[in-house]
C-alpha cells in the first residue's frame, strides 16, 4: 500500500503523426516523466488501460478513430475516466476547444505549440492528477489502522466476485472479529482498544501478499482471498488466528487476545446473487464461531443440508 | 550560390537537442513532398490533405512555421473543396518552398 520507491508520472501520447511523437520525445526528454506512445487511436486506448498513464496527450484527427471518439471511449470507462486529458491539434477551432473541454479534457494546446506552454500544461496536469490520486486513495483508507476501508471492500468484493464467476476460479471471504472488543475497551481504556486493532491489522498484512485484508467497521475486518477455495482459506484464516493468539501484549503478563473468524467460499454457495449473501454467509459462519466458544475458525459450508 | 542564398533554415538550427530530429525532418521532407504531388496527381484529395495536416502541424516544431503555413493552406483549401487550379497551385508553392528547407 506504500510505495517505496516513487516512479515516474506516465504520460500517453496518442497522434496519428510520427513527427510529432519525434519531436515530443525530444522536447519532453528532460521532464520527470516517463513518455510512450502510439500512432494509432485504437492501440492508444488499448494502452491506456496497460499503462494508466497520468496524463493524456491526444490529437484530434486521426484515421482509424477521431479525438473526441478516443475521448468519449475513456470517459465511458470507469478505471480511465479520471485520466486527464490534453489536446494537442492543428484543427484549433473555437467549436473543436469547446467541444474537448466540455466533453472532460482538462487542456488544449494548439499545434505547432510552443514546448515551454506545453511543459508547463503537462506539469500542471501532473500536479491535479497526483492530487486527485491522493485523495481517491485517501478515501478508501482506514485512518486508524492503514486498511482498505469499507468503501473499498464492497467496491473490491464486487469486482473479485464477478472475476471469480468469469473466469472460474476461486474466490473466499473471511470475516474476523475480536473477541470480547467492548469489554477490553471498558477495561483497559480506549487507547488500549486502538492499539489492539493497530496491531491486528498489522497481522492481517503480513499474511499472504493476495490476500486484501479491510476493515469492515469497529472491532470487525474482511479479508478477501482471491484464487483461494474453501479448505484453504479455512486454513489460511486458521494462521491468522493462532499469529493473533500468540501476540504479546502490553499490561499483566500473559494476556491473550483472541478473535474468531468465519469463512464462505462463492462456489459453495448456490446461485449467489449478490455480495450482501456472500458477506451474509461468512458473518453466520463468524457468529457460529463466537456461539461455540470464540477463538476460532467455522465455514460457512459446514452445515450444509445433504440433499 | 543563389539556392543557398535562398536556403530556409530551421529556428532551431542552433539547439543541439533538436539537431538530430530537424535533420531527419529535411532529409524525409521530399518524400514527404513528393507524396503529396503524388496523391494531388491521383486526384485522392482526402490523402493529400490527411498529409497537409500532419504537416501544418509538425512544421512549426521543427523550426519551419512557414512550410507549416504552406501546408495549412491545402488542407484549408481541400477542407473548402477549393476549386483542383488553387489547390495546385498551392501545392506548387509548397514544393518550391520546400525545395530551399534546410536543417
Amino acid at each position: 500500500m506504500s510505495a517505496a520507491k516513487i516512479p515516474l508520472p506516465k504520460v500517453l501520447a496518442i497522434d496519428d503523426s510520427e513527427l510529432i511523437h519525434r519531436l515530443l520525445r525530444v522536447r519532453l526528454q528532460h521532464e520527470q516523466i516517463e513518455l510512450h506512445g502510439t500512432t494509432d487511436a485504437v492501440e492508444g486506448l488499448a494502452m491506456a488501460r496497460r499503462l494508466m498513464p497520468d496524463v493524456i496527450l491526444l490529437d484530434i484527427e486521426m484515421r482509424s478513430m477521431d479525438g473526441f471518439a478516443v475521448l468519449q471511449a475513456l470517459k465511458d470507462d470507469i478505471d480511465l475516466q479520471d485520466i486527464p486529458v490534453i489536446f494537442i491539434s492543428a484543427t484549433a477551432s473555437m467549436e473543436d476547444r469547446v467541444r474537448a473541454l466540455d466533453m472532460g479534457a482538462v487542456d488544449f494546446v494548439a499545434k505547432p505549440f510552443e514546448v515551454v506552454e506545453l511543459k508547463a500544461r503537462v506539469r500542471s496536469a501532473l500536479r491535479v492528477q497526483h492530487l486527485v490520486k491522493m485523495l481517491a486513495q485517501k478515501a478508501q483508507v482506514d485512518g486508524l489502522t492503514g486498511l482498505w476501508n469499507r468503501t473499498y471492500f464492497d467496491r473490491r468484493l464486487s469486482q473479485e466476485v464477478a472475476q471469480a464467476v468469469r473466469h472460474r476460479r476461486g474466490l473466499s471471504l473471511v470475516m474476523c472479529d475480536v473477541d470480547g472488543f467492548k469489554r477490553l475497551n471498558d477495561e483497559c481504556g480506549h487507547p488500549f482498544g486502538d492499539l489492539v486493532l493497530e496491531r491486528l491489522s498489522k497481522i492481517l498484512l503480513s499474511g499472504r501478499t493476495s490476500d486484501v485484508p479491510c476493515r469492515y467497521g469497529g472491532e470487525e475486518f474482511g479479508i478477501i482471498l482471491p484464487n483461494t477455495h474453501g479448505s484453504e482459506a479455512m486454513e489460511v484464516a486458521d494462521r491468522y488466528r493462532r499469529a493473533i493468539e500468540l501476540e504479546q501484549w502490553p499490561g499483566p503478563t500473559g494476556r491473550t487476545i483472541t478473535a474468531s473468524f468465519g469463512v464462505a467460499d462463492i462456489h459453495a454457495l448456490d446461485g449467489l446473487q449478490s455480495i450482501e449473501e456472500l458477506v451474509g454467509a461468512a458473518d453466520a459462519a463468524l457468529y457460529r464461531a463466537k456461539l461455540n466458544g470464540r477463538n476460532r475458525v467455522e465455514s460457512a459450508h459446514a452445515d450444509r443440508p445433504a440433499r | 550560390m543563389t539556392q543557398d542564398a535562398q536556403a530556409v533554415r530551421s529556428e532551431f538550427a542552433d539547439d543541439p537537442d533538436m539537431s538530430g530530429i530537424v535533420e531527419l525532418f529535411v532529409s524525409e521532407l521530399p518524400d514527404r513532398v513528393g507524396a503529396m504531388n503524388a496523391a494531388l496527381a491521383a486526384g485522392q484529395l482526402e490523402q493529400l490533405r490527411v498529409l497537409a495536416h500532419q504537416l501544418k502541424g509538425a512544421a512549426g516544431g521543427y523550426g519551419f512555421p512557414r512550410l507549416g503555413e504552406a501546408a495549412a493552406l491545402i488542407d484549408q483549401g481541400v477542407k473548402d473543396a477549393c476549386d483542383i487550379n488553387v489547390i495546385r497551385s498551392r501545392m506548387g508553392m509548397l514544393s518550391a518552398f520546400a525545395a530551399r528547407v534546410r536543417p
